[in-house]
C-alpha cells in the first residue's frame, strides 16, 4: 500500500498523542495548581506547533489523503490504525489545537477547584478530537468519537453550573444513543463491503439503494445529534448553559463540527444516492433550525443559552450547504464551520469574561457595561458583528457562499426551486442580527444603573490576549479567504464528484456479476 | 499426552485430572489445617487457598495440548477450550479470595470459607471439562451447593441467610429441571455422552425430534438459571445483595463462565440438530434478558443489586454470541467473559473497600464524592463503570464489539440493533454512579481502612481493561485458539 506522507514522520500520531502523553506526565509529576496550568499550556502550545506543518506542507493540488500513516491494529477484523487528512479535515485539526490553547488560557482563573483534573480532561479531549478528524478507519473513528464522551461528561458535570448533572447526563445519553446506531451500521457494512473498515473502501464500494437508505439513516441519527439538528438539539442549550466557559468554547468550536464533518466524510461519499434522496428532509430540518431556532434564540434571557441557540441556527446553514452538492455551497459550509468555531468560541469567552465578574449570565442583570469596560465592549462588538455575518467577517464569506451555492443547486429530489430555500435561509441574516444586536444593546449599551455593574473592571491583558488571535482570524478569513479555500478546493471538488455520481449502476452490475456465477 | 514428568508414581489415565486432584486435596487439607490455627494466623488458610488456585491454573496450562486429553472413558475431557475457561475460573476464584482476606477476617471459621470456595472452583472445573451429562451434573451440584453456603456465610446477618435460602430453593428447582431434561435425552438416545446424544438425535425420527425438543427446553431452563438468563433470573438480585461482597464478585464471574461453557458444549455437541429451534428460543430470551437487566438496574439504589441486574444485562449480550452459533460467536462469548472478569472484579474490589464504620457502603449515596477525597479510587471506579458501559479505549467496548459483530455476521442484525440500544440504556445507570463519584459532595466520611491487597487488585484490573481496550488483538487470538476443543 502506497502511503502519501511528505514528511517521513508520523506527524498525525504525534499531534494525537502528544496531549495525552503530556497529560500523563502532568498527572504523575506536576504538583501545585499554578505549575499544572503552565505545564498544560506548554503541552497545548507544543501540540499546536506540532500541527502547524500540516498547513505549511499541505499539497493543495490533490484530493488524496496526505500525511498518511498505516499500521495493522486488529488483524482478525482487518481494523487498521490508518490516519490521513485531506483539505476537509486538515483545517479542523488546526482549529482544535488552536482552540485548546485558548481554552486553557481562558480557564486560568475561573477554574479554581480541581485544576489538575480539569487540565487533564482538556488535554485528553484534544487527543480524541484530533483523532476523529484524522482517522481513516471507521472503527478508529468510532473509537475516538466515543472516547470523547468521557472527558466531556466530566468537564460539564464537575465544573458546570447548578443544573450541570442533568445537562451532562442528557448530553451523554443523547450522543451515545446516536452513535451506537452508527456502530451497527459500520459492522453491517464491514461484511457487505468485503471485510473492511476502511472509510476509503466504503466510499468506493457500490452499496445498493436499500443499503444506502439504512446506512444514511443510521449515520443521520448519530451525526444529527452531534450537529445538533432540530429536533434532537435539546441537549445543547442545557449542556452549554451548564458547561464552564472553556467547555462551551470547545463544545461550540469543535464538537458541533464533528457531526457536520461526519456528513462530509461518511454520508455524502458513501451513500450518494440516499443523500440525494434525503435532500428534502435535510433542507426542511436545516430551514427549521435556521428560522425557528433563531426565533427561539431571540427570546432567551440567559446569554449562554442565546448563543447556544444561535449556534444551532448557524449549524443549520452548514447542513443546508452540505446537502446542496455544489462546490460553492459545500465550501461555504466548511468556511461557516471554521468561522463559527472562532465566533461562537469568542462569544462564549465574552460571556465568560462577564460571568467571572458578576457570576450571572442573565441579560437582565447587566446594562451599560460599555461605561465601565470600553475595551471589552469593543471586542464584544467585533464578535457580535461577526455573528451577524457582517461583510468583512468570516461568517459573511461562509453564509454568502452557501446562499449562492444554494441558488445555483439543482437537487433531483426537490420538487421546488432552490431559490425558495435560499430565500428562507437568507432570513437568518435578519434574524441573527435581531437576536445578537438586541442582546448587545441590552447588555452593553444603556445607562449605568446597576451598582454591581459599576464595579466591573475592564479586561486584563491575559483576557485580551486570547481574543487577539480570534479577532485576527475572523477578519483575515473575512477579507481574504483564498488560502483557506485553496486548501479545501481539490478535496471538495472530489467530494462533490463522489456525491453526485450514482452508485446504483455499479451496484446493479455487481449483483448481476455475482448472480452470473 | 503432555510431557509432564512426575517425581512420584501417578496413574497415567488420570493425568488430565491433575489440576482437579490438586484442588480437591488442597481443599481437604485446608479444612483440617485450619483447626490448628487461631487469631491472626487464620489468614494462612486464605493464602494457602490462593496459592492453590495459582497452582491449579499453572498445572492446567502446563497440561495443555492442542489434542484433547480424555479421562474416565471420555466422560472428562481437557481440551484448549477447557484449559482457557479453567484459567478464567481460577483467576476469578483467586480474586474472590484476595478480596475476602480483609473483608472476612472477623468472621468465624474462615478456613471452611476458603475450602468451600475451592470446592466451588473444583465443581466449575469439572463442569467445563465434562463431556457427559453425569460429570456435568456432578460438577454443577458441587459448585451450586458450595455457593449456597457461601452466600449464607454471614449467618448472623438476616439478609445473608434469606438470600441463601432463596437461592437454594430456586437452585434446587432448576437442578430438577435440568435433570428432567437430561432424563429426556437419555430416554431418547440411551446415552449420557454429549457427542453420542448429538449423533443419535441427528439421525433420529420425527417423534424423537419432538421429544428432544421438550428435553431441550428443560435443559436450557436449568442452565439458564445458573447463568441468570431471564426469566430465570429472579434469584440474582437477592443473592447478590445478601452474599458477602467478595462472594458476590466471585459468583458474578466464575459460575457464569462455567455455565456458559456448559451451554456452549451442549449447544454444539448435543443440540446441533435443533439449532433452528434453540436459536429461536434464545433470540426471544436474549431480548428479554437485555431488557430486564438494563431497565431494572436503573431503579436500584444499592450498588450490589444494581450490578446484579447489570450482570443479567451482560448475560443478554453474551447470549448474542451463542445465537450467532459460529466460530466468531463462540470466540466472542469467551472474549466477553474474559473482559468481564477484570472489570467486574475491579468494581467489586472498590465496593468491598467502601465498607466502613457502621455502614455497608453499598448504597449509591455512600460513593458520593469519592473522586474528591480519594481521586485514584474514584478514577479506577470510573474506568470500570465506563468499561461496563462499553465506551471505547476500555476493554468493555471490545467485549460488546465481539458479540455484536458475530450476531451481524450470522444475519441477526435486529438483535444487534436491540443490543446496542439496550447498552445505551445501560450506560445511564453506570454513568449515574460516576455522577455520584465525581459530581457530588462527600456525604459519609471515607474513613475506610485501606488495604494493600485491594490496591493491588484495583491496579491490576484497571491496567488490564485499559491494555485490552487499546490492544485487544492478543486476547481475541487466544479466545479464537481456545475454540479448538469446541468446534
Amino acid at each position: 500500500m502506497e502511503l502519501n506522507n511528505v514528511l517521513d514522520f508520523p506527524i498525525l500520531s504525534v499531534s494525537i498523542f502528544l496531549p495525552t502523553f503530556g497529560a500523563l506526565v502532568i498527572w504523575l509529576f506536576v504538583r501545585g495548581d499554578q505549575a499544572v496550568r503552565w505545564s498544560a499550556l506548554a503541552v497545548s502550545v507544543a501540540t499546536f506547533l506540532a500541527t502547524l506543518p500540516l498547513a505549511f506542507r499541505f499539497d493543495t493540488t490533490t484530493a488524496h489523503m496526505q500525511f498518511e500513516e498505516f499500521h495493522p491494529w486488529i488483524e482478525r477484523f482487518n481494523i487498521n490504525y490508518h490516519l490521513g487528512v485531506d483539505g476537509i479535515s486538515m483545517p479542523f485539526i488546526l482549529l482544535t489545537s488552536l482552540l485548546t490553547v485558548v481554552c486553557i488560557v481562558s480557564a486560568w482563573q475561573c477554574i479554581e477547584k480541581r485544576v489538575k483534573e480539569y487540565m487533564l480532561a482538556f488535554l485528553i479531549l484534544e487527543t480524541t478530537l484530533i483523532g476523529v478528524f484524522s482517522a481513516l478507519d471507521s472503527i478508529l473513528f468510532y473509537f475516538f468519537w466515543e472516547a470523547m464522551l468521557i472527558p466531556m461528561y466530566l468537564i460539564i458535570g464537575v465544573w458546570g453550573g447548578k443544573n450541570r448533572v442533568y445537562a451532562t447526563i442528557k448530553f451523554f445519553l443523547y450522543t451515545l444513543a446516536g452513535s451506537v446506531l452508527m456502530l451497527v451500521a459500520l459492522l453491517a457494512m464491514y461484511f457487505k463491503a468485503g471485510h473492511t473498515f476502511s472509510i476509503l473502501d466504503f466510499m468506493d464500494y457500490p452499496f445498493d439503494f436499500t443499503w444506502q437508505f439504512w446506512i444514511f439513516l443510521a449515520f443521520l441519527i448519530a451525526f444529527a445529534v452531534k450537529v445538533p439538528m432540530w429536533p434532537v438539539h435539546t441537549w445543547l442549550p442545557d449542556a452549554h448553559t451548564e458547561a464552564p466557559t472553556a467547555g462551551s468554547v470547545i463544545l461550540a468550536g469543535i464538537l458541533l463540527k464533528m457531526g457536520a464533518y461526519g456528513f462530509l466524510r461518511f454520508s455524502l461519499p458513501i451513500c450518494p444516492d440516499a443523500s440525494q434522496y434525503f435532500v428534502p428532509l435535510m433542507v426542511t430540518l436545516s430551514l427549521i433550525a435556521i428560522i425557528y431556532i433563531s426565533l427561539v434564540a431571540m427570546m432567551q434571557k440567559d446569554m449562554k443559552r442565546l448563543i447556544a441557540y444561535s449556534s444551532i441556527a448557524h449549524m443549520g446553514f452548514v447542513t443546508l450547504g452540505t446537502f446542496m452538492f455544489t462546490q460553492q455551497a459545500v465550501e461555504g459550509a466548511i468556511i461557516n464551520m471554521i468561522s463559527h468555531g472562532f465566533v461562537a468560541a469568542a462569544l462564549f469567552l465574552c460571556v465568560g469574561v462577564m460571568y467571572d465578574r458578576l457570576h450571572t449570565r442573565e441579560i437582565a442583570d447587566y446594562g451599560g457595561v460599555v461605561n465601565v469596560m470600553p475595551v471589552f465592549a469593543a471586542v464584544f462588538m467585533v464578535f457580535a458583528m461577526a455573528n451577524v455575518a457582517l461583510p468583512g467577517a468570516s461568517a459573511f464569506v461562509g453564509e454568502i457562499m452557501v446562499l449562492i451555492g444554494t441558488f445555483s443547486a439543482t437537487p433531483i429530489y426537490l420538487d421546488f426551486s432552490t431559490k425558495w430555500v435560499a430565500i428562507g435561509a437568507a432570513t437568518s441574516i435578519v434574524l441573527s442580527a435581531c437576536y445578537t444586536l438586541w442582546m448587545y444593546k441590552r447588555v452593553i449599551m444603556g445607562d449605568l444603573v446597576k451598582d454591581t455593574v459599576k464595579s466591573m473592571p475592564d479586561m486584563s491583558v491575559r483576557e485580551f490576549g486570547y481574543f487577539v488571535p480570534l479577532i485576527l482570524l475572523v477578519v483575515w478569513i473575512g477579507l481574504y479567504p483564498l488560502p483557506v479555500l485553496d486548501v479545501m478546493h481539490a478535496s471538495v471538488e472530489h467530494l462533490v464528484e463522489q456525491a453526485t455520481a450514482s452508485k446504483l449502476d455499479m451496484a446493479v452490475a455487481l449483483t448481476q456479476h455475482a448472480g452470473g456465477h | 499426552m503432555a510431557n509432564v514428568v512426575f517425581p512420584f508414581p501417578f496413574p497415567e489415565h488420570l493425568i488430565a485430572l491433575l489440576p482437579e486432584i490438586i484442588v480437591a486435596l488442597a481443599a481437604m487439607f485446608i479444612l483440617l489445617f485450619d483447626l490448628f490455627l487461631s487469631g491472626e494466623r487464620k489468614k494462612w488458610s486464605g493464602w494457602l487457598a490462593i496459592i492453590t488456585t495459582v497452582v491449579a491454573a499453572d498445572a492446567t496450562i502446563r497440561l495443555s495440548t492442542p489434542e484433547p486429553m480424555v479421562a474416565f472413558y471420555g466422560m472428562f475431557v481437557l481440551d484448549p477450550f477447557a484449559v482457557f475457561t479453567k484459567v478464567l475460573i481460577c483467576m476469578a476464584t483467586a480474586f474472590g479470595m484476595i478480596l475476602s482476606l480483609d473483608y472476612m477476617k472477623d468472621e468465624e471459621n474462615t478456613g471452611e470459607y476458603y475450602a468451600l470456595m475451592l470446592f466451588a472452583m473444583l465443581g466449575m472445573m469439572l463442569m467445563v471439562s465434562s463431556n457427559n451429562f453425569i460429570t456435568m451434573y456432578l460438577g454443577l451440584e458441587l459448585m451450586a451447593l458450595s455457593v449456597y453456603v457461601l452466600v449464607g456465610y454471614q449467618r448472623h446477618v438476616l439478609r445473608s441467610s434469606e438470600a441463601a435460602l432463596k437461592y437454594f430453593i430456586l437452585g434446587a428447582l432448576s437442578s430438577g429441571m435440568l435433570l428432567y431434561g437430561v432424563s429426556f435425552m437419555y430416554g431418547i438416545t440411551g446415552s449420557f455422552d454429549f457427542a453420542a446424544i448429538g449423533n443419535a438425535l441427528a439421525e433420529g425420527t420425527e417423534g424423537a425430534h419432538t421429544a428432544a425438543l421438550l428435553g431441550m427446553v428443560f435443559l436450557l431452563a436449568g442452565l439458564g438459571f445458573k447463568v441468570s438468563m431471564a426469566p430465570f433470573h429472579m434469584w440474582t438480585p437477592d443473592a447478590y445483595e445478601g452474599a458477602p461482597t467478595p462472594i458476590t464478585a466471585f459468583m458474578s464471574v466464575a459460575p457464569k463462565v462455567a455455565g456458559f461453557v456448559v451451554l456452549m458444549r451442549v449447544l454444539v455437541d448435543v443440540l446441533p440438530s435443533l439449532q433452528g429451534e434453540y436459536i429461536t428460543v434464545f433470540s426471544g430470551l436474549a431480548v428479554l434478558t437485555m431488557a430486564i437487566g438494563n431497565i431494572a438496574a436503573i431503579a436500584q439504589r444499592n450498588i450490589k443489586r444494581m450490578l446484579a441486574y447489570s450482570t443479567i444485562g451482560h448475560v443478554g449480550f453474551v447470549m448474542l454470541g451463542l445465537i450467532a452459533a459460529n466460530a466468531d460467536g463462540y470466540a466472542g462469548v469467551l472474549t466477553y467473559l474474559a473482559i468481564y472478569l477484570p472489570m467486574t472484579m475491579g468494581a467489586f474490589a472498590i465496593i468491598v473497600l467502601m465498607r466502613r464504620e457502621g455502614i455497608q457502603g453499598e448504597l449509591l449515596d455512600d460513593f458520593a464524592g469519592l473522586a474528591k477525597v480519594r481521586p485514584v479510587y474514584g478514577l479506577a471506579m470510573g474506568l470500570m463503570l465506563f468499561s461496563l458501559a462499553g465506551i471505547p479505549f476500555l476493554g468493555g467496548f471490545w467485549a460488546k464489539y465481539a458479540v455484536f459483530i458475530a450476531a451481524i455476521e450470522a444475519g441477526h442484525l435486529y438483535l444487534a440493533l436491540l443490543g446496542v440500544l439496550f447498552s445505551a440504556v445501560g450506560a445511564f445507570y453506570y454513568i449515574r454512579v460516576v455522577k455520584y463519584i465525581y459530581f457530588d459532595e462527600e456525604r459519609v466520611a471515607f474513613n475506610f481502612a485501606d488495604s494493600r491487597l485491594i490496591q493491588a487488585t484495583v491496579a491490576v484490573t484497571a491496567v488490564a481493561i485499559v491494555a485490552i481496550g487499546i490492544f485487544p488483538d492478543p486476547l481475541m487470538d487466544i479466545c479464537k485458539a481456545a475454540l479448538v476443543g469446541l468446534v
